[in-house]
């Protein structure tokens, strides 16, 4: 009975989707592709001259992963900066080692799941960011939240990471955040 | 060359830094953006210094929720109450359940309450299609700009608020339901680089009826001559209206306007005698609003001048057939027209400063003339009982045609972040009167932010509420007497709460409040002069809760209980009259695709104490469910709602008071609501 339970609140949230705040994903929309610029090493990260920013949902989010792509061509129009940007949509289930991603920003899924995009991330050496300030914990890098203010958070453990380099002036503006914080 | 290699790596060195100082400052300008955006949608509620519920229209309507009233029963520690014109009054904690003007309504932030009663009945019915949101602000802690909440605010937003790169709210709507309910209107913005527009519009009718019991001529309201005369029929509770609301913005101009033409049936009559089906009361509502506000270095300027029309405007039977008044028999009854037109203008300044670090100084005043400018008052002949009307304007008015209010209200505020967890707000806010003044009220409250998932907030305030027009200067009427003696009605209030955020969209918020009710201004059907008759200590804990229970539904649930002595001047301690000790509502929206969603929204309010000297038993506690299926079509952008409220059709009463309509005033039962959506 408990298992059938789990399984139905399981199949429920995999049908249905995550409930999402519209303006913090206008935020991190605006914000998150300009952070990524402040990587010293974003150069490193162009696939074909370009920048990939691909995002990772679960399959009941499409609809805010579409939502978020159109809020980022709206207010970017195709450029990040100077460079030319591409957004892609990947499915949780279709992310690998082998996804074309310069950064990932990771929408709400499973804690499995989450560890798997931090790792993947990691592993590609990209920055990761996060919707949920609370999957830092898993080993994404950074997340936003409005609070009083609008806060974002940077994991600790990514502050000397050897393929991220964000400049000086971005520290200022983040609040440090570690696993036991969160 | 080798000096010119370098000078080129430094000229890119030099690009790059330049360029994320550039990013960096984007950065920081989008945030602040957010913050403003925050602060303004109360997204960051939990942050501010008071108790604060935010209801958004994009669940509302999900839950088939009517208009505003309808939203605001759901709202923690606020119950309703009525009165024979069927003046609805959303009761903030149990505060003096008979008097009106205790919260503030305010759209668009112009307070629209009338000037007549202090109330704001009229506005009740707003379909909650013209809303955005609605920030509710409970305890005297609202108080901002001159403007006094005793007992709290209710700001409902319309789509005039729009944000640049946010979606369209253009919309037009349709409604149909019981009693033969229809509505419809429309919701459009007009935007370029500088310029802003917003229209909108809505008309709505029924023809509402329901059983009133014995009139109020049944517990001698009349005189004993009177008492067979009595009818037990149905009151005319029936709507119609229609309103246009104008928002402009220019550089830092903005012009806030609207019109309400607010017609409805005489309900429970002037002098408690049920009226015929087409007697009706007029409150139209009409005002403008100028404002100007400016950032210049580290001040912010805010100017507001504005002009607010009201009236008091019935037409109706006042007696029955055959009642005898004074010994004069008014064998056809007697009618009356009773007129009265109202003025509030006013102009307020407040000044920000931000030049000191951490903190935020607020200084300005509000200066407010309130006047009646048109009065006539027309009965059946007095002296013959004939039914005929004569005009009794000079001779024998009903409201004191030269009726007239200055206030001045000035304040001050610092808004300290002492550091970044604990933010200190502490003023005075100072208010004169041409009659009797509220004088110095002070404020502190402090918040500390021990983390994201946990806030604490303490308060400490007072507030008054000035006498209203009605209870002031209302003449020769055997229901209601006005005294220019009164002095406002004050309180203090404690307030304690703890708010614990589980996600950015789930949260827990408890309060406890602690509020002293003074000079509160009551009448009765024996004693019609409104007096400062009464004190009451009132005390309670409210707890919030919205989140989820599975990731495609959503939870919203509180509940409040409240307590408190009431007490006349010097007198023995009873138990509150007319109010429920205990709330507790709540909705739950279970999504099953994108497309469609099932809502149900649970109320229940408990008993109510009759007044000392009311032998009456209790007023019955009630349970009420609503239930309401909603389909979105998202390619042709329709929406498409089908509500049941009150589905076990639970008898609902508002309590009246003693000697009047022993059976309480009965709300409707169950009844349908069909809601079409068209966006744009």
């Amino acid at each position: 009975m408990i298992r059938a339970l789990l399984f139905s609140t399981l199949l429920i949230q995999l049908l249905f989707g995550y409930n999402y705040d519209d303006l913090v994903l206008k935020a991190q929309s605006s914000i998150f592709p300009k952070i990524m610029l402040l990587d010293k090493k974003v150069q490193n990260k162009l696939i074909d001259n370009k920048i990939i920013y691909t995002i990772v949902y679960d399959t009941s989010d499409y609809e805010t992963a579409l939502h978020v792509k159109e809020y980022i061509n709206t207010t970017f129009k195709g450029h990040f900066g100077k460079y030319p940007y591409k957004i892609n949509l990947v499915d949780f289930s279709h992310l690998s080692p082998n996804t074309e991603a310069s950064a990932l920003y990771v929408l709400k899924s499973s804690t499995d799941n989450i560890k798997k995009a931090a790792d993947i991330a990691f592993l590609k050496g990209i920055i990761s960011f996060s919707y949920d300030v609370n999957s830092l914990k898993y080993g994404l890098v950074l997340s936003l939240m409005i609070e009083k203010s609008t806060i974002l958070y940077l994991n600790t453990k990514y502050l000397h990471a050897k393929n991220i380099d964000f400049i000086d002036s971005l520290l200022p503006m983040v609040k440090f955040i570690d696993k036991n914080g969160i | 060359m080798k000096y010119s290699s370098k000078l080129f790596l430094l000229l890119c060195f030099t690009s790059l830094q330049l360029q994320a100082e550039d990013l960096v400052s984007s950065i920081f300008t989008d945030m602040k953006q957010f913050n403003v955006i925050a602060t303004q949608t109360k997204q960051n509620e939990h942050y501010q210094p008071y108790i604060i519920s935010v209801l958004h229209s994009k669940e509302l309507e999900k839950l088939g929720i009517s208009n505003l009233k309808e939203a605001l029963t759901l709202v923690p520690g606020i119950d309703m109450a009525t009165d024979n014109f069927n003046n609805q009054t959303p009761i903030f904690r149990g505060s003096n359940p008979f008097a009106y003007g205790q919260s503030k309504l305010l759209i668009d932030g112009v307070v629209v309450n009338n000037l007549f009663f202090d109330a704001y009945s009229e506005y009740l019915s707003m379909p909650i299609e013209m809303i955005k949101r609605i920030e509710i602000i409970r305890g005297p802690g609202s108080k901002v700009d001159g403007i006094n909440a005793y007992a709290g605010s209710i700001n409902v937003i319309t789509y005039a608020e729009d944000f640049k790169g946010f979606e369209s709210n253009d919309k037009l709507v349709f409604k149909y339901g019981s009693y033969d309910y229809r509505m419809g209107g429309f919701v459009k913005n007009f935007r370029t680089k500088e310029f802003m527009t917003h229209i909108d519009f809505y008309y709505q009718k029924d023809n509402k009826k329901i059983s009133s019991g014995p009139d109020g001529l049944s517990q001698g309201s009349l005189g004993a001559a009177n008492v067979g005369l009595s009818q037990s029929e149905k009151a005319p509770l029936w709507l119609d209206e229609y309103s246009l609301g104008l928002n402009v913005k220019y550089k830092d101009f903005t012009l806030k306007a609207r019109i309400l033409k607010h017609k409805q049936g005489s309900a429970y009559g002037i002098n408690l005698a049920l009226p015929q089906d087409s007697d009706r009361l007029k409150l139209p509502s009409y005002y403008a609003q100028l404002g100007y506000a400016k950032k210049i270095n580290d001040f912010n300027i805010d100017i507001k001048a504005g002009l607010q029309y009201g009236a008091f405007d019935s037409k109706a039977k006042l007696v029955p057939d055959g009642a005898n008044l004074g010994g004069v028999v008014f064998l056809d009854g007697a009618y009356g027209e009773h007129y009265a037109k109202q003025r509030v203008l006013y102009q307020s300044s407040y000044v920000k400063y931000s030049g000191i670090e951490n903190h935020q100084i607020t200084l300005g005043y509000r200066v407010t003339q309130e006047k009646t400018i048109a009065m006539t008052s027309k009965l059946s002949n007095r002296a013959t009982g004939d039914a005929a009307l004569v005009d009794y304007t000079n001779t024998l008015p009903f409201f004191d045609k030269d009726a007239h209010r200055n206030v001045f209200a000035l304040s001050l505020q610092d808004e300290y972040d002492v550091n970044d967890k604990l933010s200190l707000l502490y003023g005075v806010n100072y208010e004169s009167t041409s009659y009797k003044d509220a004088g110095f009220e002070p404020r502190v409250s402090l918040v500390y932010y021990k983390d994201f998932k946990n806030i604490f907030k303490a308060m400490y305030s007072c507030s008054h509420r000035n006498p209203s027009w009605q209870e002031m200067f209302t003449q020769n009427n055997r229901a209601r007497v006005g005294s220019t003696d009164l002095k406002p009605e004050k309180v203090t209030s404690y307030e304690l709460a703890y708010i614990r955020n589980f996600t950015n969209e789930s949260y827990l918020q408890s309060d406890v409040f602690y509020l002293v009710n003074k000079n509160q201004i009551y009448n009765s059907a024996t004693d019609p002069v409104y007096r400062n008759s009464a004190k009451t200590d009132i005390y309670g804990v409210e707890l919030e809760y919205k989140g989820h229970i599975f990731a495609n539904d959503e939870v919203y649930a509180n509940y409040t209980y409240l307590d408190g002595r009431y007490s006349t001047d010097g007198g023995k301690k009873y138990n509150l009259p007319n109010v429920s000790h205990h709330l507790a509502k709540g909705y739950y929206i279970y999504s099953f695709s994108g497309t469609l969603s099932l809502g149900s929204t649970l109320k229940y309010v408990s008993s109510k104490d009759r007044a000392k000297g009311d032998a009456r038993s209790k007023v019955k506690a009630y349970t009420t469910v609503d239930t309401s299926l909603n389909y979105k079509n998202r390619h042709y952008n329709y929406t498409v709602n089908v509500s049941l409220k009150n589905i076990f059709d639970t008898d609902v009463r508002y309590p009246s008071p003693q000697n009047t309509y022993v059976d309480d005033y009965a709300q409707a039962r169950r009844t349908f609501l069909l809601t079409l959506k068209k966006s744009f």
